[in-house]
């Protein structure tokens, strides 16, 4: 090796000033998280597709003359036309008009599937993690014997003591819907809380809430918004299914499931009954997912370019 | 010497993790020391000996099995008032050995150096809160510019000074600091060590100093022990250690060192500690024994007067 004398050896001067130096503009965390969101073309695709069923939902029943229940038995099997936009269906209804009036329950059933999942999912999990030893025992054995209860079995026979409909579903979901969710967050939990941040936090003094509310769920909203984005959708789907079975809202109600159930009978003839509400169902749970993804890298700050 | 006041007293303090199926892991074994008002104690010891766990058991963030840790003369642990609680954390914060996991990525570095501030309502208005921050932030050498910046756009050096900044925001007298440099550049270890440096002169704060190897921990410590399995082997003056080590175990960290001349480094001998060459009998009681004034060693009674005969 070649031997390099010592008087050719120079400290070194340290810049501090320059080092500190970052380029980058500063943004609160809110305008920073939009940005990324507006730079995720499809998830703004399926934000704008969202918005448009949401607007479809409110105002698409007023938008034509027709009521979504009457029946009109001149007019039954229609194509669709300047009249009846959607056509309609065996009993003269206006497609269109149930076509919307079914959005309604759809994105009812999503909504009340995310709240009970945020409300009862993410706290039960994060409370059972945080506490851990006995409380989280108690807690994870009652959601492992809520999941085996199977969802449709416990349809059934909620609708026997309060018979069929909306209210029967949702009850339901608060019953079992939010165990997936649960585990999820009590997962991230664990791992999360031995981090040193939240360490910190409690050298500092910091109360359980804060812990939970500033470390924990921000830090745990990636997986939080995964599973939000695929029960919503499954929900959705959940309903429509069970409509679709003639075990969801009762007639003459219109849901995207008993729409297309009625339609698939007669999807030979008269294909615009099922066109309408299957490609609805499809569009949705598209939407919900390109937007949860979206949401989750825009929510991480470490991805920004 | 004599007029050295104690700040931390911790009395045989153990923490016993019960893993499960029966086992115990000892990471605490009943350890005693003081650590005196503005010094710095360095804690030095191989992975894995229970440094953290001692640093972690006095802060309060695990429950000890047993033994007492005094501030000022009162417990720590126990019962206490949410009152009286708030306030001992506002003496003891802690810096942490990672500076990319102590930081909340989710948020602004003014949100975490404000925690303690938010947590103890140490600012009336939000003109205060920010003012404390930016104080703080030129305190540890960063600028105001950095506030609204999230963890992931700073070096790990600026992470550790910001972490350094949320532990001061509360005025703290007594700081435990867990490895705060040895995730760190070389060239960043001394920044950082200088800094800590200049905070405990003015500000007058007393630190637990951990390490995993001696040769850092000479520059900044008063007073140095080592930690072995749990237990603490040797407590000297950093001096009086560096020059007359008794424990083996002290000799073989030391001889662990690498040296600056390559002369003298080519010719180290690495010493290997082998605990049974102490070669203790059944029933004979390890104490914590003074040697020379303020020199403290694990050994036995035999090894005690054999030691005591050697250095005096
Ligand atoms: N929360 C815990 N539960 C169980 N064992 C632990 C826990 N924390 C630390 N230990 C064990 O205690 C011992 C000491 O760990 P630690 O204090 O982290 O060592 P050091 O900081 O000196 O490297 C190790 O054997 C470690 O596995
Ligand atoms: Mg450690």
């Amino acid at each position: 090796m070649q031997q390099i004398p010592k008087e050719m050896f120079q400290p070194a001067a340290a810049e501090l000033g320059e080092a500190e130096k970052i380029s980058r503009p500063s943004l609160s965390y809110w305008k920073d998280v939009a940005i990324r969101f507006r730079k995720n073309k499809l998830a703004m695709f399926g934000l704008v597709l969202l918005v448009l069923l949401v607007f479809m939902a409110i105002f698409g029943p007023h938008m034509t003359k027709y009521d979504y229940a009457t029946n009109d038995l001149m007019n039954t099997n229609q194509p669709p036309s300047s009249k009846h936009w959607f056509g309609t269906d065996d009993l003269g209804r206006d497609v269109f008009a149930r076509t919307w009036y079914g959005a309604r329950i759809s994105l009812f059933i999503g909504l009340a599937a995310a709240l009970i999942d945020l409300l009862i999912g993410v706290l039960w999990g994060g409370i059972s993690g945080l506490r851990g030893g006995r409380t989280d025992e108690v807690m994870m054995r009652i959601a492992d014997i809520l999941w085996a209860v199977p969802y449709l079995l416990l349809v059934i026979i909620l609708m026997v003591v309060l018979g069929q409909g909306l209210g029967t579903m949702i009850l339901a979901m608060t019953i079992t819907g939010w165990i997936n969710m649960a585990r999820i967050v009590r997962g991230q939990v664990l791992q999360l809380k031995s981090q040193e941040y939240v360490l910190a936090s409690q050298t500092l003094g910091a109360s359980t809430s804060r812990i939970m509310f500033k470390h924990l769920i921000p830090n745990a909203m990636g997986p939080i918004l995964v599973t939000l984005t695929l029960s919503i959708p499954s929900a959705i789907f959940t309903e429509a299914f069970l409509s679709y079975l003639g075990l969801g809202v009762p007639q003459p109600l219109a849901s995207w499931g008993t729409m297309a159930s009625d339609g698939v009978q007669a999807m030979q003839y008269y294909p615009w009954r099922l066109f309408f509400p299957a490609t609805f169902i499809c569009l949705t749970i598209f939407a919900f997912n390109v937007v949860g993804d979206g949401l989750r890298d825009a929510l991480d700050p470490r991805l920004r370019k | 010497m004599a007029e050295k006041q104690k700040l931390i007293e911790i009395k045989n303090l153990k923490q016993h993790f019960n893993v499960g199926h029966g086992q115990v892991i000892k990471a605490v074994d009943g350890i005693t020391f003081d650590i005196y008002k503005g010094e710095t104690l360095g804690l030095v010891g191989e992975s894995g000996c229970g440094k953290s766990t001692t640093g972690r058991t006095i802060i309060g963030l695990y429950q000890a099995t047993s033994g007492e840790v005094l501030l000022n003369g009162v417990s720590v642990h126990g019962k206490k008032s949410p009152k009286e609680l708030k306030m001992l954390k506002r003496k003891m914060q802690m810096i942490f050995q990672d500076p990319y996991a102590s930081l909340n990525p989710r948020m602004t570095v003014a949100d975490i150096i404000a925690e303690g501030i938010d947590i103890h309502g140490l600012a009336k208005t939000k003109e205060e809160r920010m003012k404390r921050v930016y104080e703080l932030l030129e305190t540890v050498g960063l600028n105001r510019e950095h506030a609204n910046r999230y963890p992931h756009e700073f070096s790990g050096g600026q992470r550790q000074r910001i972490g350094i900044a949320r532990a001061l925001a509360v005025e703290p007298e007594f700081i435990i600091a867990d490895e705060p440099i040895s995730a760190l550049d070389v060239s960043i270890q001394a920044q950082v060590v200088n800094l800590m440096k200049r905070l405990q002169r003015e500000k007058g704060l007393t630190y637990l100093f951990i390490a995993h190897d001696l040769s850092m921990v000479k520059y900044i410590s008063d007073r140095i022990g080592v930690m072995y399995f749990g237990k603490m082997v040797e407590l000297a003056e950093a001096e009086e250690l560096y020059r007359n080590p008794i424990h083996p175990y002290t000799k073989a960290l030391l001889s662990a060192i690498p040296l600056p001349d390559p002369e003298t480094e080519r010719v180290r001998r690495r010493a290997i500690y082998d605990p049974s060459q102490h070669q203790y009998k059944d029933g004979e009681s390890l104490e914590f024994r003074e040697i020379t004034p303020g020199h403290f060693v694990l050994c036995s009674e035999e090894e005690y007067k054999k030691y005591k005969a050697m250095h005096s």
